[in-house]
């Protein structure tokens, strides 16, 4: 246990609730709807690249690819079953929230159901080599997650800034009704961002499946780590949740490193709650720029 | 200025040529168990200026919501050249906006309807929404930034950080993108300095409409007065009179 170990530690966790975050992050402000399917997606995803790896191929980049198009998948049907129905009926945020939590449950269930209570591992996806640099011992499963999850967001973020969709998306996230008067269907938008987001959460599940196991209920701590970094970072604010991803990822793991995993959760609040007295709008509130309307 | 002919009368302007570009006819919506627009009819012909000036909450607004589906429910035809737009619903607000606009509406709303972490450039990219107008979209920038000289220099900013005349401007020149046969302008000159809200007309006013037509929503009458080939009158719901900018003759709507 070092210093060097802390911070390989964090910078891992960082990338990977950091995704999560994002996604948690950009289907709330373009859709207004809080997912709390997200924890089922993720396993899902884990589910389906597990499956996968069973009958198909275990080669890493198979796997990745896997998880991604699994998770998407995931994120289109709970938009097909909990947000098409209901987007433009009264009420909408509280029965968004009920439904997605629904499915959640249902859908938990249900893998348990189906895949029964013992937990899964997936093949190693990136190896097992090391590297030792200067004192700091690099495993092939962290330089893996880092650099992955990094490469998904840029290509994500970059996508999100040059094309026409991701023009539309970041309009809906801004304005939803200025968004349907330029003609942004809210309908098919909701699609691509459910897609994109559930995308993330499959990456996010098979990265995580490196560290911990494939559960039914294993979406559940990620799910809740997402929502309380995109919060932390201002829901809405892709920079904000990269910034509160890495913070939180410091605290988690010098926690875990000076007081003991269990606590990890405590003071994961106690930093939350903190912010927020200050900064009510998350870490995003320093960053913003433009004012609003 | 192109608008010199509007002191002609009518009949010069060959109205057998003219296209009903929208055509309302007993239109009511509202929101909830409101009820704002009151069996309305109104019929605009491609190349015309229409004027419409109304107190507050008479429902000029709700009337450029309910042609682009926005209201909370509404009754009634609306044709938007020739298609049928209107849509007997009891909810859904925006659920099909968006191809009413790619039918050819482009609404240009009262207030900042704006993103306000968007630069002005993607801001005028997102107004151009049919796939025509996306290809044609530099072209397109070119004909705003004409109209709005003072944009060209702020192109990189986002727009949350721009003045209320400017914000104005982006959201004119959005609506200016767009490949669209009829323009509805919610109170172009609403919580501008005089002078401002002038210049804002005026450049509505230099719009080359050709096959199209622009219906522009105002309280202040003056502002309208001599630019417009009609100015209609809006009252509880329902259009209430018609003055054209040559006979400012009123005929009365009452009963429609």
């Amino acid at each position: 246990m070092d210093i060097w170990f802390v911070i390989s530690n964090a910078i891992v966790l960082a990338c990977i609730y950091g995704t999560l975050a994002i996604g948690v992050s950009i289907t709330w402000s373009s859709l207004g709807l809080l997912n709390l399917a997200y924890g089922f997606i993720f396993a899902f995803a884990g589910y389906g690249a597990w499956l996968v790896s069973q009958h198909v191929s275990d080669w890493g980049p198979v796997l990745l690819a896997a998880g991604i198009l699994i998770g998407a998948l995931g994120g289109v049907l709970v938009c097909a079953i909990a947000f098409i129905p209901i987007h433009d009926k009264p009420n909408y945020t509280i029965r968004g929230l009920i439904a997605t939590l629904a499915i959640n449950l249902l859908g938990t269930q249900g893998l348990l159901w189906w895949f029964g209570p013992r937990s899964k591992t997936l093949p190693e996806i990136f190896g097992g080599w090391k590297i030792s640099l200067s004192g700091m011992v690099l495993t092939a499963d962290k330089v893996g997650n880092v650099l992955t999850s990094i490469l998904m967001l840029i290509v994500v973020l970059r996508w999100m800034q040059s094309s026409r969709r991701g023009l539309e998306i970041r309009a809906m996230m801004m304005n939803p009704h200025a968004a349907s008067i330029v003609g942004i269907g809210v309908r098919r938008t909701s699609f691509y961002v459910m897609a994109i987001t559930g995308g993330l959460a499959g990456l996010a599940a098979v990265l995580l499946s490196q560290t911990y196991y494939i559960s039914p209920f294993g979406g559940l701590t990620p799910m809740i780590k997402g929502v309380s970094i995109a919060l932390c970072g201002g829901l809405g604010s892709v920079r904000g949740a990269v910034i509160a991803a890495i913070v939180l990822g410091l605290n988690e793991s010098i926690t875990t490193f000076a007081i003991g995993g269990q606590y990890v959760l405590i003071t994961q609040f106690l930093f939350i709650i903190a912010i927020l007295l200050v900064r009510p709008r998350g870490i995003a509130g320093i960053l913003d720029k433009a004012r609003e309307a | 200025m192109n608008y010199i002919s509007q002191d002609l009368p009518d009949i010069n302007n060959q109205p057998a040529a003219k296209r009903e570009v929208l055509n309302v006819s007993g239109l009511s919506a509202g929101y909830g168990p409101m009820r704002v627009i009151h069996d309305l009819d109104l019929v605009v012909k491609s190349g015309e200026r229409v004027g419409i000036v109304g107190l507050n909450g008479h429902g000029k607004s709700t009337l450029f919501y309910g042609i682009a589906g926005l209201t909370g429910w509404q009754r009634g035809s609306i044709k938007l050249n020739g298609i049928e737009i209107g849509r007997t619903r009891s909810q859904g607000p925006g659920r099909y906006t968006h191809e009413i606009v790619r039918a050819g509406l482009a609404l240009i709303p009262q207030g900042d309807e704006i993103f306000h972490g968007l630069t002005v450039e993607e801001h005028l990219d997102s107004g151009a929404f049919t796939q025509r107008a996306w290809r044609e979209r530099a072209q397109r920038k070119q004909r705003v930034l004409q109209i709005f000289q003072p944009l060209r220099k702020l192109m990189n900013v986002p727009v949350g950080r721009l003045s209320g005349g400017e914000r104005r401007m982006v959201s004119i020149g959005r609506g200016l993108m767009a490949d669209a046969s009829l323009f509805l302008v919610d109170e172009p000159s609403l919580g501008l300095a005089p002078k401002i809200g002038k210049s804002v007309i005026e450049a509505l006013m230099g719009v080359e409409l050709g096959e199209s037509a622009m219906v522009i929503a105002e309280q202040n009458v003056a502002l309208l007065e001599g630019r417009v080939d009609r100015i209609l009158g809006m009252h509880a719901g329902q259009l209430k009179g018609e003055a054209s900018a040559a006979t400012l003759a009123i005929h009365d709507y009452a009963g429609g």
